[in-house]
This record gives structure tokens, C-alpha cells and sequence, in this order.
């Protein structure tokens, strides 16, 4: 065998079974994409419309515009305090103590956790009257007493992004930890014995040697948080009316509850490209500052 | 200095003493409420799987604890036996082909030079932007064409599109950081290319099969959406089982951490790898 069956024999099997199951459905999701397609109407692809379906999506569809709005709000606030949460608790718990090791632990069992188990072990903690979590919290703020925590579009909302926090914080820390450990620790040290305070060493020794693994971590959790479909599905079903519905859980009930396979291909295509120019634009960004 | 005035310099020690007590007590305190807020949600689960139904709804910390769930549960209403057993299979099945299929094309990726170049690897990190739900709409109508839905091996297929090139990702980034010298020592000792890769290259890196292996056994054994739109009765794995515990007379909450705390388990005995590899291997993979 020389090298070269060699090297395509090894790629092969991988690529053959990514054509099948990658490279053809992004193909043909966006052939859908071009036809006026209810699967519950005709098994056979309808008819061909160009671009029609990308017309109605920008032009006469404000409910998508709602989801896309939804989804906007979800991911800046699940980002931000799931990175900002992270550090902190980064540097809460980066020692080698057993109380350290032993938290971390747990954090990391609550990460490895299903993120269906997620959205749905937390809606029964904060359902009203029975659920752990809402008693605990309308005990310690008797001001929400009477606020329905996932029937009320604010609070279902906060929900939705403290318990995606919840999932993925513990990820992030770990990520943050291994980070600070591989920093060169002479400055921090001599920043020490000159008696710098924890705060400033941490703001402006550790932190600026972090900004890649930062920039890094915050592109990652912005894709997470756009895809993010689990936990509303088993959460909150976007609701209540269209609160929580982002635009995967749109494109997900557009496809598979009313079968307008055609348009909600369409609506994954706008997903994709509007991730994709997020990537360049961060990356740019991101490859420019280590520069 | 310091014998001109010793007792104001004691002070000085004492206050600065008694600071750093209160600050490490904080500390301690602030770790404390940290794993009280990861800890309780997941043990209020684990709880719940052993109340009798009157129980679920009280928010008593003491309890009766029952069985009477779990035989419920594997009972014909919940068939959880026949869940666990879809998710067995689906999750082997996946890591059967896609382990050593991705150990192959991340050999192949990082020792030879292919047409293209980097756009192999740019296609690989591309994939991460592509949602689920435009892969799963044509695979979905081909599935259903083919009269595979509700079948495990749909499972699997669907499964590999999203874990294959983590996998070769994650294993190829391994293998770049390995030299080269011993497979080449290999093949002059007269080895061909394929026996130097089986004997040399694949249990020196090892520890990142075993890391790419762990990732995709935790994605798999959790995976919910592709399932939840494959499977109807037959097919039904452990994740999309939990909304079965919805039914018509109201939640059936103690059903829910039963099969909850059946889809935990493994993640609890093989936590500690997972706490070693699976994260390495999120940042290998992802990252690099």
C-alpha cells in the first residue's frame, strides 16, 4: 500500500459519512429553502420560488423579527453572565484546597448533566407552589411573592438565562482556571511582595494576559447561547405567548409542527449566515488584538 | 522603625490578622452558598426519585423514601428498561464508528498533505456555526423515505454528523503535537505506513482517543433534540423519555427524577474523567 491510497483510504470512511450526513443536508436544506414545501400537504418537494421564502422572511414576517429580538436579548445576557460568572468563580475556586476540588466537582456533575434534564428538572423547581426553587425565592424576596416565575414574560426570560447560566458556567470556569494556571507566575508573585492588592493584581496582571482565552470563551458561548434549543423546548416552550421563542425554537416549530419544510429552511440559513458574519467580524477582532 | 514603637506595630499585626480571618471566612462562605446553589437543584432531583407522589408536592426535606417510582418506571406506561436500552445502543453504536472512523481522517489530516490545504480544517470548524435544525429537516425527510424513523440506527447517523468532526478535530490536534520520529523509526525498521500507525502512532495517543471518546460518550448518552424529532415509540431514548413524565392527569414529577437520575448516573461514576478529559477536550477542540 503506498501513501497515497494510504492517505484517502484513511480520510475516506470520515468523508463519505460527513458527505451523507453534513454536506448533503446543508445542500439541500438549501434547495428546500428555494420551494414552497408543507410536508403535511405533499410528501414531494412543491414548487419552486427562488427566493420568495427569504423575501417573506425579511419583509412580511414580524414574528420572526420577534423571535430574532428574543434571541438577541437571550444571548447578550446568557454571554455576559455566564463569562462574567465564570471568572468570578474562576478565581473563587482556582486553589488546590479540598473544599476547591470538591466544589468544582459538583459544578462540573452539573454541566455534565443532559441539557433536556436541565430545562426540565428546572421547571418543576420553579413552578409555583410545589417547586424548591420558587419557594426559596419568594422567601427571600417577599416582593415576587406573587410573580409566576415562568408565566410571567420578564421573569421567564431572567429564568431561562440564569439556568442556561447554570449549565454552562461551570465549563467556562474550568476553562478560565486552566488559563490562570499556565500564566507565568513571576510578575504575579513579584507583584506580591511589593504588597499589590488581590484586586489590582487580578484587573491588571491576570486579566489582560487572559483577553485571548476571554475573547475566545466569548465567541464559543455566543454560538452556544444563538443554537441554544434544549432548555426552551423543556423549560419554557417559549412561552409565555412568544417571550421566550428564539429563533431555533421558531425554526424548530415552523419545520416539525407545521411542516412549512421550504420556509423553515430558509429561517436556518439566516441563523447560519448571521452567526457566520458574527465569527468573521469577532475573529477579525479577536486575531487582530493578539497582534 | 520597628522598636521605636512595638506596640502600635502589634496592633497593626493584630488588625491586619484579624482582616485576612474575615476576608478567608467570607471566602469560605461565598464557596459555600456556590455549591449550595449547584449541589441542591441536582440532590432536590436525586430526592425526588425516592417520594411517594404525595410527597413531590411538599416541600418537606423529610420523607419517606419509596422504590415504588422506579418500578413504575420500568412498568408498561414508562418502559424506562427499553429507554435505557435505546440509549445503550445509540450511544455505543456512535462512538463505534465514529471513534475509529475519526482516528483514521485525523491521522490522515495531520501527517499528509491533501489538495485544498487548510480548507479541510476551516470545513471541519465551520461546522460548528451550522444548526441542528437545518441538518436535521433533509435528513429527516430521508429517514422518513427510507422508513427509518423511530429506529436507533437514525439515531446514530444523525449523531455522527454532530460528533465526527469534533472527534477528528480533537484527536488530530493530539496528534499534531506527537513527533513524528517513532513512526519513522518505524517504517525504516521496514513497518509499513498502516502498521506503524496501528502499532505506534495510535496508542501513543491514546490519551486523546480516550478524550475525543469521553466528549462524544457525554453528547451522545445526552442528546435530546435529534431524538426528540427521530423517535416516536420504539426509538425513544433516556433525554426524550423526560417529557413523557408530562401526561394528561399533570406532571408526573417523581418519574421525571427517576429517569433524570438514570441519565446522571454514568456522569457521576465516570465524573472524574469527564472533570480530566471531556473538558480538554472542549477546549482542544474548539478552541485551537
Amino acid at each position: 500500500m503506498n501513501d497515497s491510497t494510504l492517505k484517502w483510504g484513511l480520510l475516506a470512511p470520515a468523508f463519505l459519512i460527513a458527505a451523507v450526513v453534513l454536506i448533503y443536508p446543508i445542500a439541500q436544506s438549501f434547495w428546500y429553502s428555494l420551494h414552497d414545501w408543507n410536508l403535511s400537504q405533499s410528501p414531494e418537494l412543491g414548487p419552486f420560488v427562488g427566493f420568495e421564502n427569504y423575501l417573506r422572511l425579511l419583509t412580511a414576517d414580524p414574528e420572526f423579527w420577534e423571535s430574532a429580538r428574543v434571541s438577541a436579548v437571550f444571548s447578550f445576557f446568557s454571554v455576559t453572565v455566564t463569562i462574567t460568572l465564570a471568572m468570578a468563580l474562576a478565581v473563587l475556586l482556582q486553589g488546590g484546597s479540598r473544599l476547591e476540588v470538591g466544589v468544582r466537582s459538583i459544578l462540573v456533575l452539573a454541566f455534565s448533566m443532559s441539557p433536556a434534564l436541565v430545562g426540565i428538572s428546572w421547571r418543576f423547581l420553579l413552578s409555583p407552589e410545589f417547586g424548591a426553587a420558587d419557594a426559596l425565592i419568594k422567601w427571600a424576596v417577599p416582593a415576587w411573592r406573587n410573580v409566576p416565575i415562568l408565566a410571567d414574560e420578564t421573569t421567564a426570560m431572567i429564568a431561562l438565562v440564569l439556568v442556561d447560566a447554570w449549565h454552562w458556567v461551570p465549563y467556562f470556569m474550568l476553562v478560565f482556571i486552566g488559563a490562570m494556571a499556565s500564566l507565568p507566575q513571576e510578575t504575579i508573585e513579584a507583584a506580591q511582595v511589593d504588597g499589590a492588592r488581590r484586586g489590582r493584581i487580578f484587573f491588571g496582571i491576570v486579566l489582560p494576559q487572559l483577553k485571548s482565552v476571554l475573547g475566545i470563551a466569548i465567541l464559543l458561548k455566543t454560538i452556544f447561547s444563538i443554537k441554544m434549543l434544549e432548555q426552551v423546548i423543556t423549560m419554557t416552550k417559549g412561552g409565555p405567548g412568544t417571550s421566550t421563542a428564539t429563533v431555533p425554537f421558531r425554526v424548530y416549530e415552523t419545520a416539525f409542527r407545521w411542516y412549512d419544510f421550504g420556509y423553515a429552511a430558509a429561517m436556518a440559513y439566516f441563523l447560519a449566515f448571521v452567526m457566520l458574519i458574527l465569527a468573521f467580524v469577532y475573529s477579525h477582532f479577536v486575531l487582530r488584538e493578539k497582534r | 522603625m520597628s522598636d521605636a514603637s512595638p506596640a502600635s506595630n502589634a496592633t497593626k499585626a493584630r488588625r491586619r490578622h484579624r482582616k485576612q480571618m474575615l476576608a478567608s471566612t467570607l471566602r469560605v462562605l461565598l464557596i459555600l452558598v456556590v455549591a449550595f446553589l449547584w449541589l441542591a437543584p441536582v440532590a432536590w432531583i436525586a430526592a425526588t426519585a425516592f417520594k411517594a407522589p404525595r410527597d413531590v408536592l411538599s416541600l418537606d426535606i423529610l420523607f419517606t423514601p419509596t422504590l415504588q417510582n422506579f418500578v413504575t418506571a420500568f412498568g408498561p406506561n414508562y418502559q424506562l428498561g427499553n429507554r435505557l436500552m435505546n440509549s445503550t445502543i445509540v450511544t455505543i453504536g456512535t462512538l463505534l464508528i465514529c471513534i475509529p472512523v475519526s482516528t483514521a481522517a485525523a491521522y490522515a489530516l495531520s501527517r499528509f498533505r491533501f489538495p485544498g490545504g487548510m480548507a479541510w480544517q476551516l470545513g471541519l470548524l465551520a461546522t460548528q456555526f451550522v444548526p441542528a435544525v437545518m441538518i436535521i429537516i433533509p435528513l429527516y425527510v430521508v429517514l422518513r423515505s427510507a422508513g427509518m424513523l423511530d429506529t436507533p440506527a437514525s439515531l446514530i447517523i444523525v449523531n455522527l454528523s454532530v460528533l465526527i468532526p469534533y472527534a477528528i478535530w480533537m484527536i488530530k490536534g493530539f496528534m499534531d503535537a506527537l513527533p513524528m520520529d517513532m513512526e519513522e523509526a518505524a517504517m525504516t525498521d521496514g513497518a509499513t505506513r498502516f502498521r506503524a500507525l496501528r502499532d505506534v502512532v495510535v496508542p501513543v495517543a491514546m490519551p486523546g482517543i480516550v478524550t475525543a471518546t469521553i466528549f462524544c460518550f457525554v453528547v451522545a448518552w445526552n442528546e435530546f433534540f435529534f431524538a426528540l424529532i427521530l423517535s416516536r415509540n420504539e426509538a425513544v431514548t433516556l433525554p426524550v423519555s423526560l417529557m413523557s413524565a408530562r401526561t394528561d392527569r399533570g406532571d408526573a414529577w417523581e418519574i421525571m427524577a427517576v429517569i433524570g437520575l438514570t441519565i446522571m448516573i454514568p456522569m457521576m461514576l465516570i465524573s472524574k474523567l469527564v472533570q480530566r478529559h471531556f473538558l480538554k477536550g472542549l477546549v482542544s477542540g474548539a478552541v485551537r
